[in-house]
């Protein structure tokens, strides 16, 4: 077990080192931050100055050794554009980003599972069909232009819910959430709902692909000729079996929203993180941008980690074969 | 399934009233849906325009820009050179700080002071830079010694914000951000901010002008189009700014809006390179040739008479400009009334080709930007188009900001578009940088990229930098305008208009060159 969390932690590493290089690599291929930043007054010995405070003088090399080395000493620099600790500004809106991904999720899987057990056990039922076509919809029509529908009808048309931006919020558990009331409530539901779309789509087919494969093979109908109830054979032994590929798809999504919901995050401008990491690409701002992605790489490794301790719960065989 | 429906009114209806409760809709509050805001709350720390106008309401800067850029007095009531490189300002009396305490000199002083300190990458020493030093000479009296004679200097103070004494040498960003040192003169408190997020600001009542409105006023940052436009639709905010065109025509029509239009400082300008040889050279029949057509002013002026610009506003900005034919706006300090209306004629472009020794015209590849200025690639695009009709086969690229700054800085293009803001309100700032030559030591020309260079047009800008005497200076300026842009040093094509809208019949917004939305300035409609 524990050399099974050193392997992945020393994965997590390689992947850090190797992306914060093409991160490097990518910003200086585009050129100077300082050139997008500066004012058009500017001299051009004050230009010079500025590359010179920032260190982007160097040779990238050095720049590249500076950082990890402050990176080691836990410090992963300053915003360019803020001036502030770039962990800091990251942390104070990963809250924000974690409500709504939770939220999607929680929509996605409470509807999803349900929706797509019923599509495989009664698959030639008009209910199923209709339950396929619309999670087609769900994955093919692209994110913003729902969001803008939603927002249309809901906001625009009828009045019933706020067009954008994040409600109060309250502390819960230490973290400013703004699901703690009904008024941040009334805020969450278009974007949380307009991010679930895409993985409600992806859980009905996958459950509905491996309740069919299932509902077909021998211990379904032996449990039946035991004479369990219905909802037992699905409850029980159907969902259990279809369970590892939907806690994968289901970590795999959970990771991408979290770092990548910035479609959703624009249009409903949610004060998320993907928010940030879109306007600091849009200014170069390095330290912002390496940060960012070097966090993502953790979050995903760890989510993959807790994926795997999983599926041992749920599958002795898995538990099994790691420790032997 | 009816059933279903009634449970979703009633528990949107009870989310509803949720919504209602928390955000007391109060006459005296104005909640405003803006595309940009600060990027911290110390008014030292950048220059970017949107950082200004946010920061105008908690702070007062030395000397203040009207509607057109012109000044005005500010936290100074008077300003006047007592010798060539001396500049005496008669600081406001009676002037309260947010914490209560009286605005002397000093503060002013501090605040100049402060600048290299603090300033961030966006330097507000482009500001400062003219100052040698500052001398107190009274409570209310300052003189500000400058390294050569700087006729320019109240310009730059008009974005000299004033930050009390007492917040010390050492304060930074964290500390402005939380308030704790955002003390300013302005008609506005600090309530709360938060990068990106919502500005909250509330009336001072000690505030030497005119008493604002509004009691409390919060700007939302939305910087996407259709949701800053839905929030408006929707009421949770009451006025946005940056109107894209196409909702502009929809929202003329709409019985719940009002919209209010404003010339802009911004302006489409193309740039042709003129340098010996060019970094990627034309193409002639499909043969690269190694000599550079632009240099033949001959080329330039086909370029220029190529381009329709009544078609540029009308149909590609959708009515949201105007054809320009200089840099900035003809009633700024230095601008040109006697040039003409640039005119449109394909064919005599066709004969200046010709005569240039392009008969078959030339291909060449063509630079602008897609995200930084509205229809930035539209207008390139279409133009492309207009001189394919002249014989001219011209690639255009919309690039990302981000990457045609750096391009753009390093050289490499051979003809390009892009947008330029007088901000300042006066010529030098403009042809300084973009038409003196290229000259590192004295800083002039320092986006001079074309390799434009003209002694006539070195010595006029160079006499109006050292001329106090203001009529004086404005002919040398004027000249200035006349000769650069007959050269086509840059060809200018349209000035840009910018687009408010509001709740129908709540307020009156002033139109501004700077498209500042600025609460103390809005007035409720009678």
């Amino acid at each position: 077990m524990i050399g099974f969390l050193i392997q992945r932690l020393l994965q997590a590493l390689l992947v850090i080192v190797a992306m914060s290089i093409i991160v490097f690599l990518g910003v200086y291929a585009i050129g100077n931050p300082i050139d997008v930043m500066i004012d058009p007054a500017s001299d051009q010995a004050l230009r010079e100055a500025l590359i010179h405070r920032y260190g982007l003088d160097l040779p990238l090399i050095q720049q590249y050794f500076v950082f990890m080395s402050n990176m080691l000493h836990g410090d992963l620099g300053e915003s360019f554009i803020y001036r502030l600790p770039v962990l800091s500004l990251i942390f104070s809106r990963f809250p924000a980003t974690l409500e709504l991904a939770l939220t999607a999720m929680l929509i996605a899987t409470c509807l999803g599972i349900p929706l797509g057990l019923w599509a495989g056990y009664k698959p030639d039922a008009l209910s199923s069909k209709a339950i396929m076509a619309f999670s087609v919809l769900g994955f093919s029509v692209p994110t913003f232009w729902i969001g803008l529908l939603l927002i249309m009808t809901f906001a625009v048309e009828l009045g019933w819910l706020p067009s954008g931006g994040r409600g109060p919020v309250s502390t819960v558990l230490g973290m400013p959430l703004s699901i703690g009331s009904l008024e941040g409530l009334s805020y969450i539901i278009l974007p949380a709902f307009n991010l679930a779309l895409f993985k409600l789509g992806l859980l009905i087919r996958l459950t509905r692909a491996g309740t069919v494969e299932v509902m077909s093979s021998d211990y379904v109908r032996f449990a039946r000729a035991q004479g369990l109830s219905e909802s037992k054979v699905v409850g029980l032994h159907v969902l259990k079996n279809i369970s590892i590929p939907i806690v994968t798809v289901f970590g795999l999504e959970l990771g991408s929203t979290l770092a990548f919901a910035v479609v959703t995050e624009t249009v409903f401008n949610w004060p998320g993180m993907g928010k940030l990491i879109i306007d600091s690409i849009t200014v170069l701002d390095r330290p912002v941008m390496v940060a960012y992605l070097i966090l993502v790489v953790f979050l995903f490794v760890l989510i993959n980690l807790v994926v795997d301790l999983v599926y041992g719960q749920l599958d002795p065989r898995i538990r099994v074969k790691a420790s032997s | 399934m009816k059933l279903n429906f009634k449970l979703g009114g009633a528990l949107a209806a009870a989310l509803l009233a949720g919504t209602m409760l928390g955000g007391s809709v109060s006459a005296q509050t104005l909640t405003m849906g803006l595309r940009a805001g600060p990027d911290s709350i110390d008014p030292h720390w950048s220059t970017l325009g949107s950082q200004a106008e946010a920061l105008r309401h908690i702070f007062d800067t030395v000397v203040m820009a009207d509607e057109n850029l012109q000044l005005k007095p500010g936290l100074a009531t008077s300003w006047k050179p007592v010798d060539d490189t001396t500049w005496e300002f008669k600081i406001r009396e009676g002037v309260k700080f947010h914490d209560g305490s009286e605005l002397t000199a000093e503060d002013v002083k501090f605040s100049i002071d402060r600048i290299p300190v603090v300033t961030g990458p966006m330097s507000m020493t482009i500001y400062t830079k003219q100052v040698k030093e500052t001398k107190v000479v009274d409570k209310y009296t300052l003189h500000v010694i400058t390294k050569a004679p700087a006729p320019t200097l109240p310009n730059d103070f008009v974005r000299l914000f004033v930050v009390s004494k007492s917040v010390g040498m050492d304060a930074r960003n964290e500390q402005f951000n939380s308030g704790k040192a955002a003390i300013g003169t302005g008609p506005y408190k600090y309530v709360s901010w938060e990068p990106k997020g919502d500005l909250v600001l509330e009336r001072f009542d000690g505030y030497w002008g005119e008493k604002p409105h509004w009691q409390k006023v919060i700007r939302k940052e939305i910087p996407n189009d259709p949701a800053r436009m839905a929030a408006l639709k929707s009421g949770q905010v009451d006025l946005v700014n940056y109107v894209p065109a196409t909702d502009y025509a929809a929202m003329q029509k709409d019985k719940a809006v009002d919209t209010f239009i404003a010339d802009t400082v911004y302006f489409f300008n193309l740039t042709p390179n003129v340098k010996d040889t060019l970094p990627k050279p034309v193409k002639v029949e499909g043969k690269e040739i190694t000599e550079n057509p632009l240099r033949d002013p001959k080329v330039r002026e086909a370029l220029d008479l190529a381009i329709d610009r009544k078609t540029l506003v009308r149909v590609v900005l959708e009515g949201l400009g105007k054809p320009a034919n200089q840099l900035m706006p003809t009633n700024f300090f230095g601008g040109s009334k006697s040039l003409p209306e640039r005119p449109y004629n394909v064919q005599k472009a066709k004969e200046l080709l010709a005569a240039a020794g392009y008969p078959k015209g030339f291909e060449i590849d063509f630079f602008c930007t897609n995200n930084r200025l509205p229809g930035d690639a539209a207008v390139c695009e279409a133009l492309s188009q207009m001189w394919a009709r002249a014989g001219l086969k011209v690639n255009a690229n919309a690039l990302n900001g981000t990457v045609f700054f750096p391009a753009q800085q390093k050289g490499e293009f051979p003809l390009w578009m892009s947008g330029w803001g007088t901000l300042t309100g006066e010529a030098s700032y403009t042809y300084g940088s973009l038409v003196h030559t290229a000259d590192p030591k004295t800083g002039l020309g320092a986006f001079n990229k074309q390799g434009y260079s003209n002694p006539e047009v070195d010595t006029l800008l160079e006499e109006g930098a050292r001329t106090m005497d203001d009529a004086k200076r404005r002919a040398l300026f004027e000249k200035v305008t006349d000769v650069s842009m007959n050269d086509r040093a840059l060809i200018p094509t349209v000035q840009l208009q910018t687009v408010w809208a509001a709740k129908k019949g709540t307020m009156v917004i002033p139109p501004r060159v700077d498209q500042e939305t600025l609460a103390y300035e809005i007035k409720p409609k009678s």
